[in-house]
């Protein structure tokens, strides 16, 4: 810098030069330090999604019919679950999106599964979430349908049925660490004030109307049709699109599963001259489950896989499941 | 005089040109070395959380619908593997690539032991045979294994009164299952 004789500042070249080096070198830093703790961040996101998928694992049952664990995560997390049926299978995706100083990181990497079918609130916020599974039977086991509730939720169950309401006691007695955040009560009106209510049957008023005799789930202007207990829970915890989506998944397995026994029962005819006798309906139950388009026929194919199993059930030596 | 301020002012802005490239290139290579580390330490951790996945896997896998004998074999039985749904499956595999997330499923049975060299089943030398390689029939990457049942629809061949009769039985035996990841990326 020069002070000229006119007491004028003037910049040299040099001056001008550096600066504006200077400049492009700390914007240049200080960009990179922003990328690079984004980059953390979608790495913790994506390291965590990953983490509950492999978590998931020894939730998936054996004989055992319901199981609920408590999963605690020491920040702030949304969990994101998202469900798409481009392929067979389909995929399970969850992301998660965490709270750091203060304010919530931008959704990580999608870690998919093809394997998984997630039933909850999307997406569900908390630090700790409750995860239970239970097996779809259609009539032999297909999946295990996994629900995950954050303990910030809570569900109050009114009035449900015996086997219903026997079933939520277990689960609660299981884990009643702390916060629980299934609520069973006989009147609405006893349900806490923030809490999701859920009728069964006569009783009316309540978030969601479950009608077991009709097996369909009423929220507000929505209807999602189930059949047997696991996929009424499925209902109850997640949203119509993505239960759609999981039981368009489902059906497809289904059909796989179907092909399998398909195959066994000839493979066994072959080697055993044992015939299961079931080629028919099995064929029927296949074109059935390729036709499906909703959770309506969901029915139609409980019905069929009621009948498939009982035919199966009449040849003891030839069964192609139990 | 004008030359020498000029070639005075070239060699400052050459001397600074060279000063930037100096910093540039500096603050480029701790960048590189940060980045190698940071992927270093991400794929460090993608590994563990497959392996995890695997060890999981592989203590769950007999027990998944595709797998399972449910209570077909003489009333419910966990760890057990129905060898003839496997060998329905094994014919549908290509659907199931991606399924499970490990890059081989390996069923090996353990005892009675196998006293001819390994022998992968084929719908023709069915039971008679030791393995079963599902998704690839390649034994590249880690793998974690269970031990498990292996069951079978077999055909009992007994006499009474001298006249043959054939029975169908169950029959089990012990074997391993082996799942495999990363095999893809050696």
């Amino acid at each position: 810098m020069i002070n000229n004789k006119k007491g004028a500042m003037e910049f040299s070249f040099a001056w001008i030069f550096a600066i504006v080096a200077g400049a492009i070198i700390l914007s240049l830093a200080i960009y990179g330090v922003v990328k690079f703790m984004n980059m953390q961040s979608s790495e913790i996101d994506a390291q965590t999604a990953k983490g509950i998928g492999v978590l998931l694992n020894p939730l998936e049952t054996g004989f055992e019919d319901s199981k609920r664990v408590l999963m605690e995560i020491s920040t702030d997390t949304r969990i994101y679950t998202g469900c798409s049926n481009d392929s067979i299978f389909g995929r399970q995706t969850i992301t998660t999106s965490q709270k750091l100083s203060g304010e919530w990181s931008s959704e990580g990497v999608n870690v998919p599964f093809y394997n998984r079918y997630i039933f909850s609130k999307n997406p569900v916020q908390g630090k700790d979430f409750y995860i239970f599974s239970k097996p779809l039977e259609m009539p032999f086991k297909v999946a295990d349908l996994i629900y995950i509730t954050s303990t910030e939720d809570k569900y109050c169950f009114v009035n449900p049925p015996d086997e219903i309401e026997d079933e939520i006691k277990i689960l609660i007695k299981k884990n009643t660490k702390k916060n629980e955040n299934f609520i069973l009560e006989n009147r609405r009106v006893n349900c806490p004030e923030e809490s999701i209510q859920i009728c069964f049957d006569t009783q009316t008023g309540c978030d969601m109307n479950v009608n077991r005799n009709l097996r369909r789930v009423q929220r507000s202007s929505e209807t999602l049709w189930y059949e047997g207990d696991a996929l009424m829970y499925a209902a109850i915890f997640s949203s119509k699109k993505d239960y759609e989506c999981q039981i368009d998944r489902l059906m497809n397995r289904t059909e796989q599963l179907y092909e399998i026994y398909q195959d066994k029962a000839e493979f066994i005819l072959k080697k055993t001259n044992c015939d299961s006798e079931l080629d028919i309906e099995v064929m029927r139950m296949i074109n059935l489950l390729k036709n499906f388009q909703d959770s309506e026929d969901l029915s139609v194919i409980y019905d069929m896989s009621e009948e498939i199993d009982k035919k199966n059930k009449a040849y003891p030596e030839c069964r192609l499941w139990y | 005089m004008k030359t020498k301020k000029q070639n005075k002012a070239q060699m400052k802005i050459q001397q600074m040109s060279f000063m930037i490239i100096a910093v540039f290139t500096f603050f480029a290579v701790v960048g590189m070395m940060v980045f190698t580390i940071k992927l270093n330490s991400i794929r460090i951790s993608a590994d563990e959380l497959e392996a995890q996945n695997a060890k999981l896997l592989a203590s769950k896998i007999a027990n998944s619908p595709e797998f399972s004998c449910g209570n077909l074999y003489g009333g419910s039985k966990t760890d057990c593997v129905d060898l003839d749904k496997v060998m329905a499956l094994k014919s549908n595999i290509g659907k199931y690539s991606n399924f499970w997330g490990a890059s081989n499923i390996e069923i090996r049975k353990v005892y009675p032991e196998w006293i001819w060299e390994d022998k992968e089943c084929t719908p023709n030398n069915y039971p008679n045979c030791s393995m079963i390689h599902l998704i690839t029939p390649s034994e590249k990457g880690e793998g974690k294994y269970n031990y498990v049942s292996l069951c079978r629809k077999e055909i009992y061949r007994k006499k009474i009164d001298g006249r043959t009769f054939d029975e169908v039985v169950d029959k089990c035996e012990v074997g391993q299952i082996i799942v495999r990841y990363g095999g893809e990326e050696e």
